[in-house]
């Protein structure tokens, strides 16, 4: 045998390198955030990221808590469960945080939201929307976002107000949001009386959508409700023009088809699609407009519905831990389920609903892409531009 | 006595270690160690002694979670039963992967290997109403306490070892190094290679589904991106193997805590070490510097592959005498 | 009967593109028997030389075939040259050495493109991207029929290349038997360095072909080795005609499999195809088609 020598090194160096990491002196009120830095997600990430900043540097530059600034602890999920779950336990056993924030793809999310509650941590989620995570009677995780069953609220009642379709075909991407939220929103059409001609999951990244677009087409529906990340959220909207498919409407279920990035990618094909989306920055809440002026100005882009629960969830944060009775842990969840504070999200209120406990109730919106523009389409007492519907056929647009 | 000397020494070590560093931060790396030292000695069997260089790992660490996982899921069972049962249901889907890959030689090996891995994260991904699809499967952890799946963790690790140095010590370890060496000349000789190939796999099989049963167990939670992946299962079960030493018994173990150490330094940054030192410095220019290495992991262990195969072919257990010899000449 | 040829439509184009990915794999699997796992990696890079001409030069993709052809090749060549030569000469335990290589190279290549683009997805508008001209209802992309004559081209044109010139005699010789070559006085080493950076250079096009109705980010690679691999297997080592039958059979699985079986199944179609051929016809179309 080879001398394993080797090992004893590796260890001593192992065990010298877990001494030398202390942690930094704190005079701050240390409060976790777990978001995807890296990895496919990053883009999405650094939104929330960025907006965790801007609602701190506020919150801080107002004089902090009890006149201590909150200092903020962020760790990389890379959008991998197992690393989410190694983030929160540091977070909590090395830095000692007295909340969590954060949380963004689902199945990150519901792993993160095991260990806080095992540890005994609350962990305020501001976007992961399996509607699981709220239905385990976690009583220390605590969610800000309406979960993906209820993205479509608005476009169902749009659809039973306005539109009537008889039938409807869904696509949706092999995702956790995509299993999850397609299943609801089928559940919901057949309650609503609408037939499902087509319901069929697909792997993203796939280059060719026509064999799928192809039934699309010779199921005719009325509404083409697709749940799709950004690329292919682009490719659906261009081969359904190349195919030439007329549904009266096509609707996205949130994710990739509210951000810049689709029309980037889908051009004019892009143009009078539908989405679900949970804000934007005509809701008629104080400080949505203030709040997406200020990010466009800080950091040179436009912000998303994502960026705005982060905002909301550092401000839910703030507000909890102002009248936690003292800060550790114990007492700052006993304070987050009395929270009731209206923020740039909406109002925030931990209640408990059908199976659901400690989770937020929210409207949600429906907008329209309009000539290159987001546009908010319904509810009608905040919409920005009536909708176009039925959307022209492809062989009569310009 | 004296061969054993060493080794016991170490895990003597190992066994009091979690008790002086109760962080468990620390522990939970550990454990990450521990268990890709399994997954690691699993492969170097079939891929170190036998020579089948195998893409597959991750059918069956997944396999052996997803047993351990829908036994709790479906029957309510507790997912240790997993432990048990994992690595049989690994073995199990061995048998035929075996019987239609095995007369396939090196490369080719390698792609079926490859596409079982593949087939059976799409069937995972797509099989919903067993597996939940892409939903996950999600369990409470039995312990808050690190320390029961520490020394789990490092009692199927050493029995890995002990199976590996015993089966290297018997006839069959011959047998299996004898393929390796010449497939044809060993079939001369009147080995039965597919026989032994596939008692090769199987322990592979084996280990490594209990390896992803104990995953379950720890993790709490899976999918089938976790558990299937290509690059984060079965590459990485590559990489541990080569980094230590392809065909060394203690070359796994070496290879596990180096990529183990290795992910973590890039991902947290130098164990927040560069974040401190930016928040000293301040400037844009750390915060850039910070933010790059963290993303850089991956990039370090596709050049360390690349380093270690061109200058350490035999891993950094294999190749100790020209570390050694390099080190003292400079 | 519409869905039926709007399915085949689609399967054959795709596959045209399919063939163009598997040419280079199955040439460079032909003359050095490994499989070069970083493939799918190298038309990425590709991609993104095409995405920089695009945006920030405006060259039409098309046009820029004529950089992002010569640019690969040369980077085939150095992998070649600098990182698997090398390991002809290295005693290993394991000859799969230069196959774990490519994965390292593989590695690098993304993780290089993510620093210099970041993750972020992005894409070639072109006016061709999402055109289509109809014939009797069924709808054809105009650049997948584009790419689709690229690829019947360059196989054509690999196969006279490999049949008549000196060079193709060379690589074939290697292929056969690599040791009786150098015997003959053929420079081995540089045969294979010119494979591989053929190899690079021809999935270097089709990368280039597919970025207008695609989208471009660093991971797209893994996908895209994956099937360079099946379509080699299919038509058989080192058979550029075998490369063009073996990508339309995959393009028609896939589309027929998504059509009449379901999208999910998209992936898998490719994979049991994989393992059927392996069972059934091991060697590939190149058994039947002797070329």
């Amino acid at each position: 045998m080879k001398r394993p020598g080797s090992v004893v090194w590796s260890v001593v160096c192992c065990l010298l390198l877990a001494c030398s990491v202390s942690a930094r002196a704190a005079e701050g009120i240390k409060v976790g955030v777990v978001l995807p830095l890296t990895g496919t997600e990053a883009q999405f990430g650094e939104i929330e990221w960025n907006s965790f900043q801007l609602a701190l540097d506020e919150i801080n530059g107002a004089g902090g808590i009890k006149g201590k600034p909150i200092e903020l602890v962020k760790e990389d999920d890379t959008g991998k469960p197992d690393v989410g779950r190694s983030a929160m336990e540091k977070l909590i056993t090395q830095d000692k945080v007295v909340v969590v924030g954060g949380g963004y793809s689902s199945s990150v999310t519901f792993a993160m939201a095991a260990v806080a509650q095992q540890r005994q941590v609350p962990f305020v989620v501001n976007t992961g929307s399996d509607d699981k995570i709220t239905e385990q009677k976690w009583n220390y995780v605590f969610r800000l976002n309406p979960p993906a069953s209820e993205y479509p609220k608005a476009l169902n009642s749009f659809l039973g107000e306005v539109v009537k379709p008889q039938t409807v075909a869904i696509l949706y991407e092999k995702s956790n949001f995509g299993q999850s939220s397609s299943k609801s929103f089928a559940a919901q059409c057949e309650k609503m009386g609408l037939k499902v001609v087509l319901k069929e999951g697909y792997d993203s990244g796939a280059v060719d959508f026509k064999p799928l677009l192809i039934k699309v087409k010779a199921a005719n529906p009325d509404l083409l409700y697709m749940v799709s990340y950004l690329m292919d959220a682009g490719l659906l909207m261009r081969q359904s023009k190349e195919l030439d498919i007329n549904p009266r409407l096509f609707v996205g279920g949130g994710a990739g088809f509210t951000l810049p990035g689709f029309y980037d990618n889908a051009g004019k094909a892009a143009d009078y699609v539908f989405s679900a989306t949970l804000w934007t920055e005509t809701v008629p809440y104080p400080g949505a407009k203030a709040y997406f002026d200020k990010y466009q100005k800080k950091y040179g882009h436009p912000t998303e519905y994502h960026g705005a629960e982060a905002y909301a969830c550092m401000y839910v944060i703030a507000d909890a831990l102002k009248r936690a009775k003292e800060l550790t842990p114990a007492a700052v969840q006993e304070a987050l389920v009395h929270t009731d504070v209206m923020t740039a999200f909406g109002p925030v209120k931990f209640v408990s609903y059908d199976k659901k406990t400690q989770q937020n109730k929210l409207p949600t919106y429906l907008v329209q892409w309009q000539g290159g523009k987001l546009e908010t389409v319904w509810p009608k007492e905040i919409a920005t531009k009536p909708a176009v519907y039925p959307v022209p056929k492809w062989s009569e647009r310009k | 006595m004296r061969e054993h000397r060493i080794p016991l020494i170490l895990l003597a070590l190992l066994l009091v270690l979690p008790l002086v560093v109760t962080e468990p931060y620390f522990q939970h790396l550990m454990i990450l160690v521990l268990l890709w030292v399994t997954i690691g000695t699993g492969w170097n069997l079939l891929a170190g002694y036998t020579g089948q260089v195998s893409f597959g790992a991750a059918a069956f660490f997944g396999v052996g979670a997803y047993t351990a996982g829908l036994l709790s899921h479906h029957l309510g069972l507790s997912a240790w039963w997993g432990m048990a049962l994992g690595g049989a249901v690994a073995v199990l889907i061995a048998f035929p992967f075996g019987w239609i890959a095995f007369p396939l030689r090196g490369a080719y090996f390698a792609l079926g290997s490859l596409a079982l891995g593949e087939v059976m994260r799409q069937v995972a991904t797509s099989w919903e109403s067993l597996t939940e699809g892409m939903v996950g499967i999600l369990i409470m952890q039995t312990f808050i306490s690190k320390l029961p799946y520490y020394y789990i963790a490092l009692a199927l690790a050493v029995g890995s070892i002990l199976l590996v140095q015993a089966v290297t010590r018997s006839k069959l370890g011959y047998y299996f190094v004898s393929i390796r060496e010449d497939q044809d000349a060993a079939a001369s000789i009147g080995i039965n290679t597919t026989k032994y190939k596939m008692i090769s796999l199987c322990m592979h099989a084996f280990l490594t589904g209990t390896a992803g049963a104990l995953y379950m167990n720890y993790m709490g939670f899976i999918d089938p991106h976790v558990v299937f992946s290509l690059h984060d299962i079965s590459i990485m079960a590559i990489l541990v193997a080569i980094v230590g030493g392809v065909g060394t018994l203690y070359g796994p173990a070496v290879g596990a805590l180096i990529m183990v150490a290795l992910q973590e330094v890039f991902r947290s940054a130098g164990f927040g070490a560069l974040q401190a030192l930016t928040d000293a410095m301040g400037g844009g220019f750390m915060t850039v510097v910070t933010k790059y290495v963290s993303q850089a992991h991956v990039l370090a262990f596709g050049i360390l592959v690349v380093v270690v195969i061109m200058n350490l072919p035999n891993g950094v257990v294999g190749d100790w005498a020209r570390i050694k010899r390099a080190f003292r000449r400079g | 009967m519409e869905v039926f040829f709007q399915t085949l439509v689609a399967g054959v184009l795709k596959g045209g593109l399919y063939a163009l990915i598997g040419i280079g794999m199955t040439l460079i699997m032909g003359v050095m028997g490994i499989i070069n796992l970083a493939h799918g990696q190298m038309m990425m890079l590709a991609m993104y030389l095409t995405y920089v001409c695009f945006h920030f030069l405006g060259i039409d993709p098309y046009v820029t075939l004529l950089v992002s052809v010569p640019c690969l090749f040369l980077v085939g060549v150095g992998v070649q040259k600098y990182t698997l030569n090398p390991l002809l000469k290295i005693e290993s335990l394991l000859p799969e050495n230069q196959v774990l290589m490519t994965v390292g190279v593989g590695m690098v290549l993304t993780e290089v493109a993510r620093f210099i683009f970041t993750s972020n997805y992005v894409s070639v508008k072109t006016s061709y991207s999402d055109a289509t001209f109809f014939i009797g209802g069924i709808s054809f992309s105009v650049a997948l029929t584009i790419a689709f004559g690229f690829a019947c081209a360059l196989t054509a044109g690999m196969f006279w290349f490999l049949l008549k010139t000196d060079l193709g005699r060379s690589i074939r010789a290697v292929a056969q038997d690599a040791e009786a070559a150098s015997l003959m006085g053929v420079n081995a080493d540089r045969i294979r360095t010119i494979t591989m950076g053929m190899g690079a250079g021809l999935v270097a096009a089709a990368g280039t072909l597919l970025l207008p109705i695609y989208y471009l980010f660093p991971d797209i690679g893994g996908p895209f080795t994956r099937k360079a691999f099946v379509i080699t297997i299919l038509g058989g080592l080192g058979s550029t005609v075998g490369a063009i039958l073996g990508g339309v059979t995959l393009g028609l699985a896939e589309a027929f499999g998504a059509t009449y079986i379901g999208m999910d199944y998209e992936d898998m179609m490719g994979l049991v195809i994989f393992i059927l051929v392996l069972l059934f016809l091991p060697g590939g179309f190149k058994r039947l088609t002797k070329v």
